[in-house]
């Protein structure tokens, strides 16, 4: 009985990571049909449709494949490829020889492809069509105010422009326009760039970067504003590639070329539409794409109900949650008893903790980008290292406020350090420790809503998508699934609370 | 039994016992008063080694105590430490208060009941509020089960803290004459702290009177009453008796 809580602490640490262990099993089952080719994408619908293209090409040559989407920008994806995260993705021309390959004196395609071969990357022909940048306005707007050109727009009266975070970051795009049309802008706003056409269609700004494959542009009759200077370069759509599929996996280079040349800006931006305006699934709208190419009959795609993607984003959501969290408390509870017992070692434990906390927690996620890769392993450990501080501080606040009286107390019954520790100090702290795990818990599953930029899955997921497309629907009740677990969890505490704090303690 | 040599302690710049002796004999009740501040809480402390002396010896049964963790550990199983307000754990009932040294070292089930039996009707304590927590208990149920809890182990030596002073006055002096048999039923030599000078007569055949970390006197209540070495020994005993007469009690 005087062992409960301490017995009770571990069991809630056991079970948690029982639970991940059981989901993870589950996850490792999916896996254990294990995809040989890995496709990735960008965080745009052109990308996932490509993504999951390439996805099929691989199948079509005999090999299992999956799609790791939205994975986040060119560089995020690039590296994964160099890394060998991913096997295959689709990329531009632009992108590549003024930004990726900037500092490698590329210019033409022949030196690109030598620069990307250095690298083990491999690149097909130029699928065929061109999604430069551009220029757009509302249509209404432009006739207004007589915009044709983005010349027209730099003559205006204190114009505004809205960029996507990539693109105010690309050479080519900011400060490239202004530069070369003179815009009289200091700072353009930065925004996702489905919010960028709110902005937009709701007047804040006069004008944004598109893709000129967006199927935005038709939907909500934007015009493309005429590049006069001839600033923006060609992007043609190309799929990179590790060299060593050739060896891996025969077949599915020449696979990928037979796609060369039969995209047209035209055909892209219907396939877009789909995604974007129509809400149908990537690997749905890849699947049209293939067909039409192939100029064969559409397969039936089981597309998965909202229902059936919440369900499966949230297990993965729960999934990212237990996992961190019984890390985070293995760690967090001897490193808070640390803190506890020698306080010049809890100064560093707390502050390395404390320094943690500060990190942006996107930065945090992308950090481990790096050391794990992409998908859960990164997302775990940012979420585990950012739950320890509220675990490990409450540990070490909750055995420091012990009754100075009663550890002497122990000492005098013949106690001895650790069975003291075990058996008083820890028990009688366990209503903050474990107050400690719900406020990291809670937290955690709001922060877990962010591996959906790495390609962790969970609730953020729908939440992106639901942005991408414009979907409200599916936002908000990736949202709200989010909220309802977080809700959850911290009733799941308040009944353990009530199970674990022995009833002394509570009176 | 236990025998306090000549104990100095200093808390920073403050000497706080400066050359303490006190020999309690099995069987014998000694009574350390003095007003606040004068030491006497610290002295019962080195006793059981909770605070170190910086100079001087704790003799427990013959045997010298030194600095050894083990050494004291295994001493204050035959010591039993009641303190002020009991030092109960407040996560644990009055009955796992009691036994829970019975059940680190593993005695049997059979035993530890047996032996709670035994304290519980020596303390007077109602067997159904063994399984209260100490928040559920009264004043005076948690000063038994503290007492309780310093004999489970049928300890050689009593320290007790102010075992009384946070008790209203009508259960202290039920439970002094209750304290005043159980300990001439056990025989066991008994320190206690106290800065009541009727309790310390009422319990003790000797009391020593501290002053400013040194002892003044030490005797019987009438020695220090009828033969005062100092004016701070009839000054004290004055006082002391000026407070019962006026009818409090408390000092």
């Amino acid at each position: 009985m005087k062992t409960r809580t301490v017995v009770t602490i571990g069991m809630i640490a056991g079970a948690l990571l029982f639970l991940g262990f059981l989901l993870s099993s589950q996850r490792g089952n999916r896996d254990s049909a294990a995809p040989m080719i890995v496709t990735g994408s960008k965080m745009f619908a052109e990308s996932l449709i490509l993504g999951e293209l390439a996805a099929i090409a691989a199948r079509e040559s005999g090999y299992e494949a999956i799609h790791n989407g939205s994975l986040g920008g060119t560089a995020i994806v690039f590296r994964a490829l160099e890394e060998g995260e991913i096997d295959i993705y689709a990329d531009y021309t632009g992108t590549l020889i003024y930004e990726t390959l900037a500092n490698e004196g590329v210019s033409d395609f022949g030196s690109m492809r030598s620069a990307l071969a250095v690298r083990g990357i491999g690149v097909t022909e130029p699928l065929g069509f061109n999604n430069s940048y551009g220029v757009a306005m509302l249509g209404s707007r432009a006739e207004e105010l007589g915009v044709r050109t983005i010349s027209d727009f730099a003559k205006l009266d204190r114009p505004t422009i809205s960029l996507t975070p990539e693109s105010a970051d690309r050479a080519d795009v900011w400060p490239g326009i202004r530069e070369t049309y003179g815009l009289p802008i200091e700072e353009p706003t930065i925004l996702a760039h489905e919010l960028s056409y709110r902005a937009v269609v709701q007047g804040e700004v006069d004008a944004m970067n598109v893709y000129t494959t967006d199927a935005k542009i038709a939907a909500f009759d934007f015009r493309v504003l005429e590049d006069d200077r001839k600033h923006f370069r060609e992007y043609q759509a190309i799929y990179l590639y590790r060299l060593d599929l050739a060896e891996r996996a025969p077949g599915v280079i020449e696979e990928l070329n037979s796609y060369a040349g039969f995209i047209s800006n035209d055909l892209m931006i219907e396939h877009n539409s789909l995604v974007e305006i129509d809400a149908r699934a990537p690997a749905f709208t890849a699947e049209q794409l293939d067909a039409s190419i192939r100029g064969r009959d559409v397969r039936v795609i089981d597309e998965l109900t909202m229902t059936q993607v919440l369900w499966k984003r949230t297990q993965e959501h729960l999934w990212l949650t237990v996992v961190s969290m019984a890390l985070a408390t293995i760690i967090a509870l001897p490193a808070g008893v640390l803190a506890a017992k020698r306080p010049s070692m809890g100064l560093v434990v707390l502050g390395i903790a404390g320094v943690i906390f500060t990190i942006p927690s996107l930065a945090l996620l992308a950090f481990f980008i790096r050391p794990l890769g992409l998908g859960s392993p990164p997302a775990i450990a940012a979420l585990t290292v950012y739950a320890l501080l509220p675990m490990i501080r409450s540990t070490q606040v909750g055995l420091a406020s012990v009754d100075r009286r009663l550890i002497e107390s122990a000492e005098a019954l013949g106690m001895g350090s650790t069975r003291r520790l075990f058996l008083i100090e820890i028990p009688i702290a366990s209503r903050s420790i474990i107050a400690g795990i719900k406020t990291a818990t809670v937290i955690t599953i709001g922060f877990a809503a962010l591996g959906a930029f790495i390609g962790a899955g969970g609730l953020g997921e729908p939440i992106l998508t639901g942005l991408r497309q414009n979907r409200f629907d599916l936002l908000y009740a990736g949202a709200g699934c989010a909220a309802a677990l977080a809700l959850a969890a911290h009733g799941l505490f308040d009944l353990l609370e009530r199970l674990l704090i022995p009833r002394g303690l509570r009176a | 039994m236990l025998e306090l040599q000549n104990i100095h302690k200093c808390y920073g710049k403050t000497e706080v016992l400066r050359g303490v002796s006190i020999t309690v004999e099995r069987g014998a009740t000694v009574a350390l008063i003095g007003p606040s501040g004068c030491g006497k809480s610290t002295a019962i402390r080195i006793a059981v080694g909770l605070a170190n002396a910086d100079n001087g010896n704790v003799i427990f049964d013959g045997e010298s105590m030194g600095r050894k963790r083990d050494q004291w550990q295994s001493l204050r199983r035959r010591v039993g430490y009641v303190i002020q307000e009991g030092g109960l754990f407040p996560h644990m009932t009055a009955r796992g208060n009691v036994t829970v040294m019975a059940r680190e070292l593993r005695w049997s089930h059979a035993k530890i009941t047996d032996r709670l039996d035994e304290l519980a009707a020596l303390t007077h304590f109602p067997a159904d509020a063994l399984d209260r927590y100490p928040s559920e208990l009264s004043g005076g149920q948690r000063q038994r089960v503290a007492l309780m809890r310093a004999l489970m182990l049928d300890p050689d030596v009593l320290l007790l803290d102010e075992p009384l002073g946070a008790l209203d006055p009508m259960i202290r002096y039920e439970l002094q004459d209750e304290l005043k048999s159980i300990f001439a039923a056990l025989g066991k030599a008994v320190l206690m702290v106290t800065h009541d000078l009727a309790e310390a007569a009422f319990f003790s055949d000797r009391i020593v009177l501290m002053r400013e970390g040194m002892i003044e006197q030490s005797g019987s209540f009438e020695h220090l009453r009828d033969k005062p070495t100092t004016d701070f020994v009839s000054r004290f005993v004055t006082a002391q008796r000026g407070h019962e007469r006026n009818g409090s009690g408390e000092s």
